[in-house]
Parts: structure tokens; C-alpha cells; sequence
């Protein structure tokens, strides 16, 4: 019995580390610096991501006077690396430079984010094993009650914490940033649709759904349009 | 003497009485030879008609003006001339009126001098198009002096007494089916002799097309062998709908003034003079007749197979082919207009393209187009077509040149106008319509946090390992293992005795509680005997008095008791007096929890 125990524990502690050690090691994000930015600043989608060059690719972007992609990019470092406070503050400054609405975070936000979503994610697998170990032990044996019960407590915490985390990144997954200034959003999905309002670079929006080459976004305000793919780019590529 | 005078007098009264009618015959004609005529009979409102009195004889005096509700009539000019009736000249006089409506409607006209008929005059609102009003004098041009005396123009033929004539002008070479062919149809009318044209000029038979006519031809005044004539023309383009050898003429039908009297009445009437014109212009008559030209042989040709591109699509005629792309300099993701534009002669209802369909890396909509004619027939014009394009791809690219295939009727064979292939350079949307601009840059640049030393820490994908399928395969396969073993591991004797004993002892409170003491003993006397057989691992059965006093020492005369107590309650079912519940409950459990330890 406690052998099987320690099998499902070696299991998953295995599992995770091959999963975390298998992972590529240096991002190829080519360096940039605020002397060199990129000569074509395309939406950069690098084959691995590290929040440091996301940050310098963003910073560069915005020394630039490109609004739009910096904040694409502070937005993706802030993904891996939710705590860094570089990060937060020019993505604050470089939202409140383009005139776009910056929503402050709530109590549950700075909660949920206090890990970042791999870490968070992972203790949460942790969390997982940890519960159900104390359920087994307490069923198997009544020695270190005690021990048990504040296993499982730390479990559920740690579940907790990764599912309100996920549930923070869910709306994240449709999140686009506008690339293009006064960007209109279409009452229909095509070229010679009428204009239903003007989006401003850096803006974020929400997409919901897509046509051809259109995506429908929603905004902060709530208002729904049709914009070109071309004009946005979402957060997670 | 007396006789002389008899006869002189004789012939005074003879001359009087014959120059009495004719006196009479003088006093009314200036009402009796005139006629008058409106034109147009039908206006726009804010348009005015004509109404113009001829008297034949020149004696045409004041004209009282009519009243009629919502017209307005103005005397504009007193004119002097000859009419010709039947080739001869007849001095006339004129007087001009001009009708100016206040509404619209439909209004007669009372006849202006004694004999002449009513007028009608429709009056149509201002912004609906009105068929008849072929000629405004608010808004015609003041028509161009008369050309000098020349002779009818070749192959007309005058017709209707020589009061107008109709020709055809068109190509005299063979055309081809479906080739469009401009004509020109001429309609020649004598003023004053027609009165009307009663519709638009026709072909007749079915083997030919003809454009619309216009219904505001050409006009100008010309003069053909001393004879004023007004000359319409209407351009248009007739079209062959099948082979073969046809002949074609044209017909026009108008109302014309026709002398009914014979042309030896009219000689004599002629020698008479005045006084007996009237009889002469009692004669003329309106008549509505229908005025054909010439006939002209056409030889119509069928397409030749040989040679015919897959993408002819029946344009015939002379194009030529360009293109171009707007923006010229676009970039990524903005909308590119291709344009096709095919000019020259032709049927240009037939020209079409398919425009590009499918081109690599770029995204093709569907093409629209639109004609410019440069001509009044549409035979010369420009044909639109217009692509939307789209393309994500950055750098230079090229787009493919068009072709376009035609039968040309001069050359008589098929050709193909060829568009050069157009290269475009896609710059990166992104870095040339950010806001930004340089202006914004310095100010972001200023309030930035610096770069971070670059790291190694880096992962493949952006999306959260909460929605990976790959690692959620980890959490479910350890919730699931979790379960399995939930169900395969065997909880502890202790807890499963524990949790026994609990049930145990809440069975004999309740009995307890109920005073069933042959229940509670019962029970009682089984768990305890169930306990001590796990206690000292010996079967329920083989635990007797001996035993409990061997191993109890001296308490063991409770459980005597209770064996007793156990024993009479099940024979006699209860037990009198008061049964104290509460000490042989305690004494169980101190016995339990013993055994729990």
C-alpha cells in the first residue's frame, strides 16, 4: 500500500521533470537593442520565448515610436513573467503614452498572478498529488493525522491557486493588440463595409470570432466590429 | 344717251356684284387663312411652348390672347415670310406666342382665330423625363444659321410629296455577327409641311439589333434644292444576330400636311390669285404616313472557328489592354486595387475577363466592372475592371499580365491584347502606419525602463500549460492513478474497528434510550465478547468464565454480571426494575477504547 504511494508520487514527480528539463534551452530571439531595432518590425513570432527578450524586443518597438508592438510584446514577457515589475511599468507607460485605457488590476488578479502560469500550473500538478497522497495515507494508516490533513490543505490551496490562475489566462488566450493606428472596425466582414468606430494602436480587444481575413473583436467598451487580421495581432500566437 | 347710260349703269352693277363676294372674301381672311400649331405639345414645368399663328395671305392682325387657368400666353414676335404649298411660295405672316405653365397638367387651348381647332398642351412635372418634349426653347440652343443651298444627301430619297426623306448611313463592307457597327439614321422634314414625327425612327426586319435611340437627336437646319429642311440625325450601333444577306432600311412615321386637291386645281387656283386661295388651303389636310429610306444590301458573316482563343468570350472590334495596381506602394495586409483596363472600338457588352482567379501568396476577390464610353453610342469607351487584392507577404512580387482575346473585323482574325506583368513592392505595414512616428518615439523613449541582461530561460510556446493538451494528459493521468488507488488500498483494522465500535456504540445508546434491555444486554454481551476475542485472539466461543477471571482478575464479576443480566433479559424479555444503562455502557466503553489503544 505505501509502496503504491510512493509509486504514484515517483510517477508524477518523473513526469515533471522530464516535462520541464525537455525544454528547448536558449530562446533564438535575436538580440536587439535600443540602438538596432529591427529593420522590418513585422509581428515577431520567434520559435521560443523568453520574458527578458520579450521585454527588450517590446522596449526596442517602443523607442521606435511603435506603440502597438511593444505592447504585443510587453504583453507576452508579462505572460511568462507576471511579477516583473519592468515589465508592468512600461507596459503601463507605453499604454498611457498611446491614450489607450488601461484597466487597474483587482484583488483576485494580483492573487492569481502571483505566480507565473508554468510555475502556477505545475503546483497545481503538485497540489493535485499532494491531496490525493493525504487521502491515501490517511485512509491507509491513523498515524500523523495531523501531517495529513495539512498536506491536504496545502493541496487544495495549491489547486486552488493554479485554477483561479488558469482562470485569469482563459480570456488572455482571444486577447489581440492593434498594430495599426485608427484601425476601423467594419459593421461586416469585408473590404467595403461600413465603419462602425476606430480603433487606436495598442489597443487591446478581445477576438471572437473569424471570417476570411477578418477577425470580429470586441473592446473594454463592448463595442463589436470586423477588422483585418492584418491590423491586429493576438498575444498568444 | 339714255341707252348708254342704261348700259354703263348696267355694267356698274355687274362689276359691283362681282366685286362684293370678293370684298367679303377679303374682310374675313385674315380669319379664315390662318392655322396655328404649338410646339412641343408636351413640356416640363419651367419650360415654356411656342404657338405659332401662320396666315397665308399677310393680312394677319392682332391676335387676342386666350385665357386659360394656369397658362400664361406672351406675344413674342411678329414675323414676315413665304409658306410653299406644293413648290410655290405663298407670303405668310406670323405671330409667336409663348405658353408658359404655372402647374402641371393637361390644358386645351382655345383655337386662336375662328376656324382654327384646339390646342392641347401636356405640362409633366419638372424631374420626370417627358418622350415627347423633343425640343424645349428654354434649353435649346439657338439653332445654327442655314447652310447654303446643296443638293439631298446621297441615297435620300424625298418622300411624302417632297416634304421629308430618311436614310440609313452605314458601312458598306461585310460586318460580322455580333460586330458592332455605328449607324447614323437621318430624318429630313420640311417645316411647316410636317407637322409632326410620331415616333422614333425603326428598322425594319428582326435579324438586326439597334441601340436605343436617343430621343434628343441632332438638329440642324439645312437647305436641299431651295427648300428649307430640318435634319435630325441619331447616331446609334446595330449589331448582326446571325449571317447571311439582308437588306435594311429605316422607317420614321410623322404626321404631314397634304394638299387633297389635284395638282390642276391647284394650278388654277394658283393663276386665279387671292381670292381663291382659300379654297386652295381648305384642301390641306393632316395625314399620317410613314417615311422609309432606301434600302441597303448587308452582307453579314459568321465568326471564323479556325483560330478562336478558349477565352474569347465574342468581343469583336479593335482593343487595346493595359493594367495598373493602386497603391503604388502598399503595404502588407492593405487592400491593392488591380485594374484592367480594355479601350478602342467595339461590342463592348461583350468584353469580359476573368481577372486572376487564384495568384500564389495573395488573396484574390471578385472583380468588378464598369464602362466609360467615349462616344455617344458606346462604340468607343474604356472598360473597367477592378480586382481587390490583398497579400500578407512583405518584399518585392510580381503579378502576373492579363490577356484578353477579340475577333478584329479589319485585320479578320483573332488577336490578343497583353498586359504587362506589374511588380509591386510590399513594404511592412506595421513600421509605416504605426502611430508612432518619430515625434511619439522620443516621448516613449524617455519614461522606459532599461533592457534586461538577456536569459536563457526560455519556452517553445506561448500558450499557458493549462491549455496544452500535452500537460493536461499529467493532472488527468495522476487524478486518475490517485482514484485507482483510492479503491485499491485497504484501510486499517483500526480504523475499520474504530469506525465498528462507533456503530456499536450508538446502537446501544439507542437501545438505551428506548429501555429495550433485552436488546441493549444482547448487544451489549456481543461486542464485548467480540472484543476480547480480538484482544486475546481467541474464537467468541472459546471465551468462558474461567477465561475472563484468568485474565481479568477481579473486574471480571462485572461481565458475570452482565452475562447474567444478558442471559435473564433474553429469557423474560425484559428485565423488572430500573436497569442502569449508563454503568454498563461506560464500562463498555472503557473496554473499547482499551482495545482501541
Amino acid at each position: 500500500m505505501r509502496r503504491l504511494t510512493l509509486t504514484t508520487l515517483m510517477a508524477s514527480l518523473t513526469l515533471w521533470t522530464a516535462t520541464t528539463s525537455g525544454q528547448p534551452a536558449p530562446a533564438s530571439t535575436p538580440p536587439l537593442t535600443a540602438q538596432q531595432p529591427r529593420a522590418t518590425p513585422q509581428p515577431h513570432e520567434p520559435s521560443t520565448y523568453s520574458a527578458d527578450d520579450l521585454y527588450n524586443l517590446a522596449n526596442s518597438y517602443a523607442r521606435a515610436g511603435k506603440p502597438g508592438l511593444a505592447v504585443l510584446n510587453y504583453e507576452r514577457a508579462a505572460l511568462l513573467a507576471p511579477n516583473d515589475p519592468d515589465i508592468r511599468a512600461n507596459l503601463d507607460y507605453v499604454r498611457t503614452t498611446a491614450q489607450v485605457p488601461t484597466d487597474p488590476p483587482t484583488r483576485f488578479t494580483r492573487f492569481a498572478q502571483a505566480a507565473n502560469p508554468t510555475a502556477a500550473a505545475w503546483l497545481g500538478v503538485i497540489g493535485l498529488a499532494l491531496l490525493g497522497t493525504s487521502l491515501l495515507a490517511s485512509k491507509a494508516t491513523q498515524r500523523f493525522r495531523a501531517l495529513w490533513a495539512t498536506s491536504a490543505l496545502l493541496g487544495t490551496f495549491q489547486i486552488a491557486l493554479a485554477i483561479s490562475n488558469a482562470l485569469l489566462l482563459r480570456p488572455r488566450m482571444h486577447e489581440a493588440v492593434v498594430l495599426i493606428n485608427q484601425t476601423p472596425a467594419r459593421v461586416s466582414p469585408v473590404l467595403m463595409g461600413d465603419t462602425a468606430f476606430i480603433l487606436r494602436e495598442a489597443e487591446t480587444v478581445t477576438m471572437t470570432a473569424q471570417h476570411e481575413d477578418f477577425v470580429l473583436i470586441r473592446t473594454h467598451a463592448g463595442r463589436t466590429g470586423w477588422v483585418s487580421r492584418a491590423n491586429v495581432a493576438a498575444v498568444i500566437p | 344717251m339714255r341707252i348708254q347710260l342704261m348700259h354703263w349703269r348696267k355694267w356698274l352693277v355687274i362689276f359691283l356684284s362681282l366685286i362684293a363676294p370678293i370684298g367679303y372674301v377679303d374682310a374675313a381672311a385674315d380669319l379664315s387663312l390662318a392655322y396655328e400649331t404649338i410646339e412641343p405639345p408636351s413640356i416640363r414645368l419651367g419650360e415654356s411652348a411656342i404657338i405659332r399663328i401662320t396666315s397665308l395671305d399677310g393680312y394677319l392682325d392682332d391676335v387676342p390672347l386666350p385665357r386659360v387657368t394656369g397658362l400664361k400666353f406672351d406675344v413674342v414676335a411678329r414675323q414676315q415670310g413665304f409658306e410653299f404649298v406644293s413648290g410655290k411660295p405663298i407670303p405668310s405672316s406670323y405671330v409667336l406666342i409663348r405658353v408658359t405653365p404655372e402647374f402641371t397638367g393637361v390644358f386645351t387651348i382655345p383655337g386662336l382665330t375662328p376656324k382654327s381647332r384646339t390646342l392641347g398642351l401636356e405640362v409633366v412635372a419638372a424631374e420626370t423625363s417627358n418622350p415627347l418634349a423633343w425640343r424645349s426653347y428654354k434649353t435649346t440652343p439657338p439653332p445654327p444659321p442655314p447652310k447654303a443651298t446643296a443638293s439631298l444627301p446621297k441615297g435620300a430619297e424625298l418622300k411624302a410629296g417632297g416634304a421629308a426623306f430618311v436614310r440609313l448611313v452605314m458601312p458598306t463592307r461585310p460586318i460580322y455577327v455580333g460586330e458592332s457597327v455605328p449607324v447614323d439614321i437621318e430624318v429630313g422634314l420640311r417645316p411647316g409641311i410636317v407637322t409632326s414625327l410620331n415616333g422614333l425612327p425603326t428598322l425594319t426586319g428582326g435579324d438586326f439589333t439597334l441601340n436605343n435611340l436617343s430621343r434628343q437627336p441632332e438638329r440642324r437646319d439645312e437647305v436641299y434644292g431651295g427648300n428649307p429642311f430640318l435634319l435630325m440625325t441619331w447616331h446609334s450601333v446595330l449589331a448582326a444576330v446571325k449571317p447571311g444577306d439582308f437588306s435594311l432600311s429605316v422607317e420614321a412615321p410623322m404626321s404631314v400636311k397634304i394638299n387633297t386637291l389635284s395638282s390642276e386645281d391647284i394650278s388654277i387656283a394658283a393663276k386665279m390669285g387671292a381670292p381663291f386661295l382659300q379654297s386652295l388651303y381648305n384642301a390641306i389636310k393632316p395625314k399620317e404616313l410613314t417615311v422609309n429610306s432606301p434600302t441597303l444590301d448587308l452582307k453579314v458573316l459568321p465568326l471564323p472557328t479556325e483560330g478562336r482563343p478558349k477565352d474569347f468570350s465574342g468581343a469583336v472590334g479593335n482593343f487595346q489592354a493595359s493594367s495598373d495596381i493602386t497603391p503604388a506602394h502598399p503595404a502588407a495586409g492593405d487592400p491593392l486595387t488591380y485594374r484592367l483596363h480594355i479601350s478602342g472600338t467595339g461590342n463592348f457588352d461583350r468584353v469580359d475577363s476573368p481577372m486572376l482567379s487564384e495568384l500564389d501568396r495573395w488573396k484574390t476577390y471578385p472583380p468588378k466592372s464598369s464602362f466609360t464610353r467615349s462616344d455617344a453610342v458606346g462604340y468607343k469607351g474604356e472598360k473597367l475592371f477592378e480586382q481587390p487584392l490583398i497579400t500578407a507577404q512583405t518584399g518585392e512580387q510580381t503579378i502576373p499580365g492579363l490577356g484578353f482575346s477579340y475577333f478584329n473585323p479589319n485585320t479578320r482574325r483573332y488577336e490578343r491584347a497583353q498586359t504587362q506583368p506589374i511588380k509591386v513592392a510590399i513594404g511592412a505595414s506595421l513600421a509605416d502606419s504605426s502611430t508612432g512616428s518619430l515625434a511619439d518615439a522620443a516621448t516613449l523613449r524617455r519614461g522606459l525602463r532599461p533592457d534586461h541582461p538577456a536569459s536563457s530561460d526560455s519556452v517553445s510556446n506561448l500558450t499557458p500549460l493549462y491549455f496544452q493538451p500535452l500537460f493536461l494528459t499529467v493532472p488527468a493521468t495522476l487524478a486518475l492513478l490517485l482514484a485507482g488507488s483510492w479503491f485499491l488500498v485497504h484501510p486499517s483494522p483500526e480504523r475499520v474497528n474504530s469506525k465498528a465500535l462507533a456503530r456499536t456504540l450508538a446502537e446501544l445508546s439507542a437501545a438505551a434510550r428506548s429501555g429495550d434491555s433485552a436488546s441493549f444486554f444482547e448487544l451489549a454481551r456481543a461486542t464485548l465478547l467480540h472484543t476480547f476475542a480480538t484482544r486475546w485472539r481467541l474464537p467468541p466461543d472459546q471465551i468462558t468464565t474461567e477465561e475472563f477471571r484468568a485474565r481479568l482478575g477481579p473486574i471480571a464479576g462485572d461481565f458475570e454480571r452482565l452475562w447474567a443480566l444478558a442471559d435473564e433479559a433474553k429469557y423474560s424479555k425484559d428485565l423488572p426494575g430500573t436497569t442502569d444503562f449508563q454503568h454498563w455502557l461506560a464500562l463498555i466503553r472503557a473496554h473499547a477504547a482499551g482495545e482501541k489503544q
